[in-house]
């Protein structure tokens, strides 16, 4: 029973690829931010939809929380916008490796320090070498 | 160009690290689903605000463009699900990996086969040479990983 939940983990990065190729297209029609601006608009709506049917958190908790944990859908947005405009120039494949290689670097050193309410967790040494497999990883896709 | 956007894309992963991190302090008061709302509706704003003043793209053609293309909107809303449904089965490490395996691997197909309409990069020696590479690096992840929850859970005992 638990390989399918595998498979189903897979897929659901394979659709980040996907989504990355798609809106590379939508981007040369429609321009690279408005593109951004569609993905979250429908984003809106369609979790909007989930939200009301199954949403089971405190919505007004936001309220209360400090500023700075609000600021999730600008940094989302310099995620997508990025990929949109990388896209067409280099290939999805070396796009995805760079992502990826910029989120490994960074969680590593929120995680150390803890910082953004992260549990604090110390780098070692698989994890750096494991950063620097898939620098090399990037050199050679490239 | 081909440096600078790579530069960019880094970037990119910097800030969704960052934002994984925020959201993830966010979701455990708010929820995920709150958060995640939260996310698109503030990322909206924001990029309507920019669209007002800066926009000189063609938002109208979205209602010409074709509908496989708008439907990429579903694609992330997929992703969560899934991750929501495979990291009560296999824990968060496995499913992130699994995660990361299958972005990769999707990565490389699409641009050997060129599919929806992309820059065509066919797989070679040095691309498979970077797969292996790729495979090395996600399972020193993995034992890095497992290593921490290890020490966690020996200092909480």
């Amino acid at each position: 029973m638990r390989p399918i939940y595998y498979v189903l983990a897979l897929l659901a990065g394979a659709a980040l690829s996907f989504e990355g190729a798609i809106y590379a297209e939508l981007g040369k029609t429609i321009g690279q931010v408005e593109t951004s601006f569609y993905n979250f608009a429908a984003g809106s709506i369609i979790v909007g939809l989930l939200w009301l049917f199954f949403g089971k958190g405190e919505m007004m908790q936001i309220r209360r929380a400090p500023k700075w944990s609000l600021i999730g859908g600008l940094l989302g947005v310099v995620y997508l916008t990025s990929i949109v405009i990388s896209v067409p120039f280099v290939g999805v494949g070396v796009t995805m490796v760079a992502v990826i290689l910029g989120q490994m670097v960074m969680s590593m050193v929120i995680e150390h320090f803890g910082w953004l309410g992260s549990e604090p967790t110390k780098v070692n040494k698989e994890k750096i070498f494991a950063v620097a497999a898939m620098a090399v990883a990037l050199l050679l896709i490239n | 160009m081909g440096s600078f956007m790579i530069l960019f894309t880094l970037l990119g992963g910097i800030t969704l690290s960052a934002q994984s991190s925020i959201n993830g302090t966010l979701s455990r008061k708010a929820g995920s689903l709150e958060t995640t709302l939260l996310t698109f509706i503030t990322g909206t704003l924001f990029l309507a605000l920019y669209l007002l003043f800066f926009g000189n793209g063609h938002l109208g053609a979205l209602f010409q463009a074709p509908k496989w293309q708008l439907s990429a909107a579903f694609l992330g809303t997929i992703y969560l699900l899934l991750t929501v449904i495979a990291v009560p089965k296999i824990g968060v490490i496995a499913a992130n990996i699994s995660g990361i395996a299958g972005q990769l691997v999707a990565g490389i197909l699409i641009d050997h086969f060129g599919w929806f309409n992309s820059l065509e990069i066919h797989l070679d020696g040095k691309r498979i040479l970077a797969l292996g590479f790729m495979a090395v690096s996600l399972y020193l992840i993995y034992l890095g990983n497992k290593r921490s929850a290890a020490e966690k859970a020996k200092v909480a005992v």
